[in-house]
């Protein structure tokens, strides 16, 4: 019976080749919103099954798997994919290619159900290129633009070449390992990390993963064709932002058996994350096209995810993954509803953080009110850091690189937004609002992601951690943080307290016209144009 | 040794579409006849005659082939590409040998694909060529549908047979210098080619000046066969990249 949850990849496939035969236009979302919403059913039975009874469900042969991973994925997919189909019926009803929509929408679904299921790697590898064909017809499915055409012609040639790259991997990983089985795989992997592996090999192997998956999550040098695939319609970008970008880390996830035994992979993984990561995040900030900015948050939150793979919290990879996911698809559905209310009130939309810090919206003794949520905020978190280091002696080695780094990089990202957006508010306001922001992550990834941890990799958790060796010791973290804390205060003193009107720096100017002209990436591309 | 020349040039190892270009009375379509009529020889062949495998061949081939991506790139004649598109994955054929002989049928399918859509644009519009005849997406989704279809195929994408039996090939045998060099010519020339049709013709705004036909019955009917055709040796493409 339970095997019936492996037809999940199939459904769509269903739904778009029964949409040819469908003729009035109303059918057409109601007929996919319909069976999509089986699939929800399903993905959420195949986990309780796996819940309940503890094992994995496969079948055709071993090729397809309904494990833990995709207890996870498959309904969050599956939600995700019904609330954009819900969103399209209206939003995409006076575009031209209506059905042509519902079709591509239910073949990129089919591709993220088959990758995520995937036992093997010949089916990882067409579900791979699957989603690479559906994605650029759906990115151009403003036809007649020539903007979108062009731009889905460079997210087709990174994509191309990550298929391609790929593809080599698992060519190299069958002539090495002698199967195309993930699961037969995975025993393999694992039994052979016990003892030191010293096959060069085995790292090509995983640095061809590694590419495959940094071009397909858009992962510094080849996060170009994210943030310009805005013109897209909103559902496509919802679903790129929420589900297609996302395959790097499903990918390396259900190759984290592999990566044990290269270490120097994990190392890369980690340090392009990062470089991803600050760059991307940096970059949102001074772009002046809002699409563009909000491309770039994703390339930002697609490195820190890089990043986790990097520091061994490979289910950790997974939790950012689907929240990250939830708030951009919410992030782009929402933008409809804000253009349309704009429209009828030119001081819309408002940002939170304006009505927040610049109109005084809080009444009564608001020091007072901050004192309590301090005191509601941080003594909870000493408590919980202070229990942590009683209990866990794996704390500072394992967790608290993550915890410290997730910190690091949010309070600087809001830091940067800070002093650009509400300089001038009351800075306790600010402080605690970053400090707020930061408990809510930290509580959520600490709990979230131990749980997710235990659920997908049980004890074999910990060797992930063991494997990335470059753990950043407490001093470097410590020391990263003061460094931190200290370009804050700069830009504090030079914002509030030196003297107005001094003239800014070269090296200021020339920082932000890189970030401005997005690191001269297309300069550098329009050097061989200028050229011919 | 002779037999292995013979197959050599009946698969389009030698770019002779250079000499038959220069016969006034044959025109691209006969070409492309000739063409696949030889290559579909050369693939039948490979089942009676045993051949030697031979790099020098395969290198001759290759050269052709990107030679042969270049011509493609300077024209807007679906006939014209198809039989280019022959050459371009001559050395796959070469490389492979007798284990190749279902990527060539399943590429001798989806360009009889590209053909057939040649002659409904020569029919409607005057001539094979799809310069200016843009947006058919947009208008004629038929037509559009049934060539992106073809052009999925050529630019080795699943669920299409070209890329399955392409991966089975490339998964079961041993990866070389001269294999890789092959293996990422035809990855990304067929690719590139499939993807600039696509932007000529089956994108872009329609053109107001020409009047966009829709197919008749007959038509639809034949390139469905065309792609139930590809879907059948799909079928069997799982069967030999998964089994």
């Amino acid at each position: 019976m339970e095997k019936i949850i492996l037809l999940i990849p199939s459904i769509p496939i269903l739904i778009a080749l029964s949409l040819f035969f469908v003729n009035k236009k109303e059918f057409v979302p109601k007929l996919s919103i319909f069976l999509s919403s089986m699939i929800a059913v399903l993905g959420l039975y195949g986990t309780y099954h796996v819940i309940r009874y503890d094992e994995a469900i496969t079948g055709f042969g071993g090729l397809v798997i309904y494990n833990e991973l995709s207890a996870i994925l498959v309904p969050y997919v599956a939600i995700l994919g019904l609330v954009i189909r819900k969103y399209a019926t209206k939003y995409m009803w006076d575009e031209a290619g209506y059905k042509r929509f519902f079709v591509l929408l239910n073949f990129i679904f089919s591709a993220i159900y088959l990758l995520v299921m995937s036992n093997n790697l010949i089916v990882l590898a067409l579900a791979w290129q699957l989603m690479s064909i559906s994605l650029y017809l759906l990115v151009s499915f403003n036809v007649g633009s020539n903007s979108a055409v062009k731009n889905a012609k460079w997210t087709m040639i990174i994509h191309k070449a990550a298929d391609l790259v790929f593809i080599l991997g698992v060519v190299l990983t069958y002539k090495t390992f002698g199967s195309f089985d993930l699961a037969v795989l995975s025993e393999k992997w694992l039994a052979m990390s016990a003892s030191p592996v010293d096959n060069p090999m085995i790292f090509v192997i995983g640095l061809f993963f590694l590419i495959a998956a940094m071009m397909k999550s858009a992962i510094a040098p080849f996060h170009i064709w994210l943030p310009y695939t805005s013109e897209a319609p909103t559902p496509v970008s919802a679903l790129m932002h929420a589900g297609v970008v996302n395959v790097g880390g499903i990918l390396l996830n259900k190759l984290a058996y592999l990566l044990l035994l290269t270490p120097a992979v994990l190392n890369i993984a980690f340090v392009v994350g990062l470089f991803t990561a600050i760059f991307a995040s940096l970059v949102m900030l001074v772009v002046s096209d809002i699409k563009r900015s909000l491309g770039y948050s994703t390339v930002g939150q697609m490195g820190y995810m890089i990043m986790e793979v990097g520091l061994g919290a490979f289910s950790l990879a997974v939790y950012h993954l689907m929240v990250h996911g939830i708030f951009k698809a919410s992030l782009f559905l929402e933008s409809g509803g804000l253009i349309k209310l704009a429209r009828h009130d030119s001081n819309l939309p408002k940002r939170l953080t304006y009505e927040l810090f610049w109109e005084e919206k809080i009444k009564g003794n608001t020091k007072k009110a901050f004192n309590f949520l301090a005191f509601f905020t941080i003594l909870p978190v000493l408590v919980f850091v202070g229990v942590k280091l009683v209990l866990s002696d794996d704390f500072l080695e394992f967790n608290a690189s993550i915890v410290i780094l997730a910190f690091a990089w949010l309070t600087g990202t809001q830091l940067f937004l800070s002093f650009f957006k509400v300089s001038k508010a009351d800075s306790l306001k600010v402080i605690l609002a970053l400090v707020t922001s930061f408990i809510i992550v930290l509580f959520t990834y600490e709990f979230v992601g131990l749980a997710l941890e235990r659920f997908i990799y049980g004890h074999d958790a910990h060797l992930f951690y063991k494997a990335a060796t470059f753990n950043v010791t407490t001093v470097t973290l410590l020391a990263t943080l003061g460094a931190i804390m200290l370009i804050g205060w700069l830009f504090i003193y030079r914002r509030h307290l030196a003297k107005e009107g001094s003239e800014s720096s070269g090296l200021k100017w020339a920082f932000y016209k890189f970030l401005v002209k997005e690191g001269y990436y297309f300069s550098l591309l329009n050097i061989f144009k200028r050229d011919k | 040794m002779i037999s292995t020349i013979a197959v050599f040039i009946l698969a389009a190892g030698l770019p002779y579409y250079l000499l038959l270009e220069r016969l006034s009375f044959l025109k691209s379509k006969h070409i492309f006849l000739i063409s696949a009529t030889l290559f579909l020889l050369a693939d039948m062949s490979t089942n009676y005659i045993q051949n030697e495998y031979s790099t020098p061949f395969v290198i001759v081939a290759l050269i052709s082939a990107v030679f042969s991506v270049y011509k493609a790139t300077q024209t807007t004649n679906f006939y014209k590409l198809a039989y280019y598109l022959f050459f371009v994955n001559s050395p796959f054929f070469l490389l492979f040998e007798n284990e190749a002989a279902m990527y060539s049928i399943s590429l001798l399918v989806s360009l009889t694909g590209i053909f057939l859509t040649g002659r409904f644009y020569e029919k409607h519009y005057g001539s094979a060529n799809y310069h200016q005849i843009t947006g058919i997406t947009l208008v004629r989704p038929y037509i559009g549908t049934y060539l992106i279809f073809y052009l999925i195929a050529i630019a080795l994408y699943p669920p299409f047979p070209n890329s399955l039996y392409f991966l089975s090939y490339i998964f079961n045998s041993d990866p070389s210098p001269l294999w890789f060099v092959v293996i990422i010519t035809l990855f990304f020339g067929n690719f590139f080619l499939a993807m600039r049709v696509m932007k000529k013709t089956l994108f872009g705004r329609p053109n107001a000046n020409i009047h966009y036909v829709h197919m008749t019955t007959g038509e639809k009917a034949t390139h469905l066969f065309v792609v139930l055709l590809l879907l059948l040796l799909s079928v069997n493409g799982f069967k030999e990249v998964l089994l």
